[in-house]
């Protein structure tokens, strides 16, 4: 079980990945409803695994990892894109992201990527 | 598609009603199209040999396929092309409708021909139809746009398909300046290429896409429901810059929705009906410009 916080600028998909997420034992100790958002979120519930969107307003999900990195160089970073974005991706392994999951999302494919944190 | 499309000019000609058509569609998920009607409506055998063989078989224990080979009706090579054509669409709809017996194969064939005329299409233009295939049916219902937008359309109803309703069709596109809707999503494309993703929809259509998308039952178009079909979007574009990537940079911006509001204006949109579950939503796009609310 790991200690999740949702960034993601739409009601929609964080109702989603939560539903996901809580049904197979995660804890969701936070949403942030964008970039700025989730790295004051970030800081204030240290989570386990942050998942970040990368399509956001005010602060996008590419400068919001940027930002938790620095802090926390540790920090686990699950990175959340509509379909490929590769150029996107490739920024984002720079700015340390650990993994991707794609929307729309896929209980499978969210689980074996949280479950990877969860040892 | 065919189904609906086809459909709906036999119920607006007054060749079946309404209510059959739906009891056909209900009968066309359940059944595999018969051997003997794709035989005949291939022209390999006559409407009286698959009678034949359709006697025989109910008194032999034996495939339509087996005796149909035997009676010299068909060879073996014949009958392996026929049953490759049981997903056919076409073939799957007209099945359907003669096995509940609202008209014959030939009624159904000279029906189709008169669809043909009614939209002037040419047999290719047929043949798209046919197969089902939206990528080639939604070209033939567009005005001319260029390869790009049309590319773009053809993945939002490709996703529309796979995501929110897998029996939606279209109706005719036109370029459009204003669209009437109640509530509003879109997201656009900025970069290499200016382009934007709108759906609309009078009263609780956009409701259709929300529901589904979000896995809700939204009883009205307010905001939460308008940010599930902006997250459609979201999808749709972002596979959309995926498939465009290697040539072009493009990015997306965040999407937006507004409820409450109740026309779209553009200097000149691209506008495709798109119906699902007895409602009307409509598919905006424009490039290189904008849509305003
Ligand atoms: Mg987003």
């Amino acid at each position: 079980m790991a200690k999740i916080l949702i960034v993601d600028d739409s009601r929609t998909s964080r109702k989603i990945l939560r539903g996901i997420l809580e049904q197979n034992g995660h804890e969701i100790i936070g949403e942030a409803v964008d970039g700025q958002d989730g790295v004051l979120k970030f800081r204030e519930l240290q989570p386990e695994v942050t998942t970040l969107d990368i399509t956001m307003p005010i602060m996008d999900g590419l400068e919001a990892l940027q930002v938790i990195k620095k802090d926390s160089p540790d920090a686990n970073i699950v990175m959340v894109t509509a379909a490929g974005q590769q150029n996107k991706m490739i920024d984002a392994i720079k700015y340390g992201a650990s993994e991707f999951v794609t929307k729309p999302f896929e209980t499978e494919e969210i689980l074996r990527i949280i479950n990877k944190f969860n040892k | 598609m065919v189904n609906h499309l086809f459909g709906n000019y036999l119920v607006n000609a007054g060749i079946i009603t309404a209510e059959q058509l739906e009891q056909a569609f209900e009968l066309q998920k359940k059944v595999r199209v018969k051997l003997g009607l794709i035989a005949v409506a291939e022209k390999l055998m006559t409407t009286e040999q698959s009678e034949e063989v359709n006697r025989l078989q109910s008194v032999m224990d034996k495939r339509f396929g087996d005796i149909a080979v035997s009676k010299g009706y068909l060879t073996d090579e014949q009958v392996g092309r026929l049953l490759g054509l049981q997903g056919n669409p076409y073939l799957s709809f007209a099945n359907a409708i003669t096995e509940s017996g609202y008209m014959t194969l030939e009624q159904f064939e000279a029906a189709f021909a008169d669809y043909q005329k009614s939209l002037e299409f040419t047999a290719t233009d047929m043949e798209a139809i046919k197969s089902g295939d939206s990528d080639r049916i939604i070209p033939l219902f567009l005005p001319e746009i260029d390869n790009m937008q049309l590319e773009h359309v053809l993945m939002a109803f490709r996703t529309f398909i796979r995501l929110i309703d897998s029996d939606a069709y279209i109706g005719k596109g036109s370029i459009a300046a204003s669209a009437k809707t109640n509530g509003v999503a879109l997201q656009s494309l900025d970069g290499d290429k200016k382009a934007t993703l709108c759906f609309a929809g009078e009263g609780d259509a956009l409701l259709t896409i929300a529901n589904p998308f979000a896995k809700e039952e939204f009883e009205t178009v307010d905001l939460d429901a308008l940010d599930a079909v902006a997250e459609f979007i979201n999808c749709i574009n972002g596979m959309y810059a995926t498939r465009v990537a290697p040539s072009l940079n493009v990015d997306m911006l965040p999407p937006s929705y507004k409820d409450g509001v109740d026309s779209i204006a553009s200097d000149a949109m691209l506008m495709l009906p798109i119906y699902v579950k007895g409602k009307e939503v409509l598919l905006l796009s424009k490039f290189d410009g904008e849509i305003t609310l």
